[in-house]
């Protein structure tokens, strides 16, 4: 997984042209109006960055996010394969899951913020909520995918269930899993940023709402590109982990041995 | 080693006389109490997949033994239900009618003293598992002590000649090396009864006559009794002091053949015996012969 010096010079020049595009409609159509220039955004930036109130902040978002995201992973995988596995637990669970699906965990924000207050907590069970409905049905899925030769091998050498669960299908579930960690990951940063901005938990999410109430526009959008890096750094920290616990997998193979 | 044999044994006992617990096998009575039943007896032996309108019998009525330290072979045309037959014996699904037995007792789940090897290697091999893992993870529940585990590994992967693969991963790996792993995982675990579904399909011409002879070697030197389902009559003749002619559908015991070639065996000689032959061609017509 080499990135080519020419496929970096397209993004780079990408990039280079968003950022003009930007600065052209801040400086010529909507000038004064409340979108900022790149420039000042730039100053704002830079001011931002040293003081270590953002710091704190930015660290409070990524530890939420983290914390939620590794503690809906340990449960999802575990009540995924749950559900995977003994068809009582698919019948009993099957009709909750399907209808908690398609909610977004924002709506039911508001509640949360009733009985957690505006709190790290609250930011983090809204994390834990929102990955954790991913995570379960695609560990189900992964339990499925399992290759029943695999199984049969396991049980023809005298390994009893919960060893074959542990040692045989949850890592032949590990690339559904996996897809489904990565896929959550900026999700839940979002969610964390989201609860900080309506719900008041800590982090960057509320110093945004800080410098938008204060109508401190160019903080506010240097604040939402710390954001856009943050969510890259996060994606790519959650490739990586995805690409070196799966290196088995078809998928990874070549990459692994390139 | 024959410590290790015999307690995983009286573990087995001690399951099956614990009512209420998951037991592997049932205690039978013996009818005849003065000679010892066969290590594995298969009595009227029936299998049909799936129920009612999809109901299809693949196994109609088997009956065969196969005693202490014996080679057996199974022979029959693809699809006749030989897979079938050893997942019955293996314990990984229940017979429809009659029984397997082990030493007199119904097989009932996977029994801890035998070891199959599975005609899909490559997916009964772990991907994420290097060779040597997928050779220890049967083990793990045997509680080995470390020396033994490394031991047990190293003369298992040297057996099938892979000690310079151990690090890799299987699908890293030829089909044919990959089916020696498979081997190779069995022969680590030591099992008493050893069960194998075309474990030589894949290899080398080479290859395949030095594992012919490992088998050989292994029966002789632990005593294993061993079950062979393979293609290949001249194989099946080679090794086997007896071979079971599958045919018909479903499937019953067209015949078993006594084979008679004086032991040692040996690849050249052997195999250019008349005796030799002889046999081969009366399996062959057996099978030949329109169901
Ligand atoms: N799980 C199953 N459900 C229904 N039918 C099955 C199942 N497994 C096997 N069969 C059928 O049973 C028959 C015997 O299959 P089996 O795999 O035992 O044959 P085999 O003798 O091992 O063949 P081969 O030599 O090709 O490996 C086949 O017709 C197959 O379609
Ligand atoms: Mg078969």
């Amino acid at each position: 997984m080499k990135i080519q010096p020419k496929t970096l010079l397209t993004s780079a020049a990408g990039f280079l042209v968003a950022v003009a595009a930007w600065q052209l409609v801040a400086t010529g159509p909507m000038a004064g109006g409340p979108l900022p220039t790149v420039t000042s955004v730039a100053v704002n930036l830079a001011a931002v960055v040293v003081t270590e109130a953002f710091w704190t902040s930015l660290a409070t978002t990524v530890g939420i996010a983290l914390l939620g995201l590794l503690t809906s992973a340990v449960a999802g995988i575990a009540l995924g394969i749950l559900v995977g596995s003994f068809e009582p637990f698919r019948y009993a669970t099957v009709a909750v899951l399907e209808f908690l699906k398609p909610i977004p965990p924002i709506v039911i924000l508001p509640l949360v913020v009733l009985v957690l207050g505006p709190t790290g907590q609250m930011s983090w069970f809204l994390v834990f909520l929102g990955c954790l409905l991913p995570i379960i049905m695609q560990t189900v899925d992964g339990v499925h995918d399992a290759d029943p030769v695999a199984r049969d091998t396991a049980r023809s050498y005298g390994l009893k269930e919960p060893e074959i669960l542990l040692r045989v299908v949850l890592p032949s579930a590990m690339p559904f899993i996996g897809t489904a960690i990565r896929v959550a990951a900026p999700g839940a940063l979002i969610i964390t940023v989201v609860a900080g901005l309506l719900g008041g938990g800590p982090g960057l999410g509320q110093s945004i709402y800080q410098a938008q109430a204060g109508g401190d526009y160019p903080t506010l959008y240097a604040l939402v590109i710390v954001l856009g890096v943050l969510g890259m750094f996060f994606q790519g920290a959650t490739s990586a982990v995805e690409r070196r616990m799966l290196h088995w997998h078809e998928s990874f193979r070549e990459a692994a041995h390139r | 080693m024959k410590t290790i044999f015999s307690t995983s044994r009286t573990s087995s006992a001690a399951t099956a006389a614990q009512p209420g617990k998951n037991a592997m096998t049932e205690e039978i009575a013996p009818a005849d109490t003065t000679s010892a039943p066969p290590r594995l007896d298969v009595s009227h032996l029936a299998k049909t997949y799936g129920m009612g309108d999809k109901a299809r019998t693949v196994i109609e009525d088997l009956t065969f033994t196969v005693d202490a330290g014996e080679v057996v072979c199974i022979v029959g045309p693809s699809g006749v239900g030989k897979t079938t037959l050893l997942k019955c014996l293996a314990g990984l699904h229940p017979s429809s009618s009659g029984r397997a037995a082990i030493d007199g007792r119904t097989i009932s789940g996977p029994p801890p003293e035998m070891a199959l090897v599975f005609q899909d290697y490559n997916r009964s091999l772990m991907p994420w598992l290097t060779v040597r893992k997928n050779l220890m993870l049967p083990l793990r529940h045997l509680h080995l002590s470390a020396a033994e585990l490394k031991e047990r590994c190293d003369d298992a992967l040297a057996a099938v000649g892979l000690s310079h693969a151990e690090h890799q991963y299987p699908w890293q790996l030829s089909g044919g090396m990959q089916q020696r792993v498979a081997i190779a995982r069995a022969l680590a675990y030591r099992p008493e009864i050893l069960i194998m579904d075309e474990p030589f399909a894949s290899v080398d011409a080479q290859t395949r006559f030095d594992l012919e002879d490992l088998c050989l070697k292994i029966r002789r030197d632990f005593n294993m009794t061993i079950l062979v389902v393979t293609h290949d009559i001249d194989e099946a003749v080679y090794l086997a002091d007896r071979v079971v002619v599958l045919g018909s559908k479903p499937a019953r015991v067209l015949r078993i053949v006594d084979v008679d070639l004086p032991a040692p065996r040996d690849q050249i000689t052997t195999r250019s015996l008349p005796e030799f032959a002889r046999q081969r061609t009366d399996v062959l017509s057996l099978i030949k012969r329109p169901a």
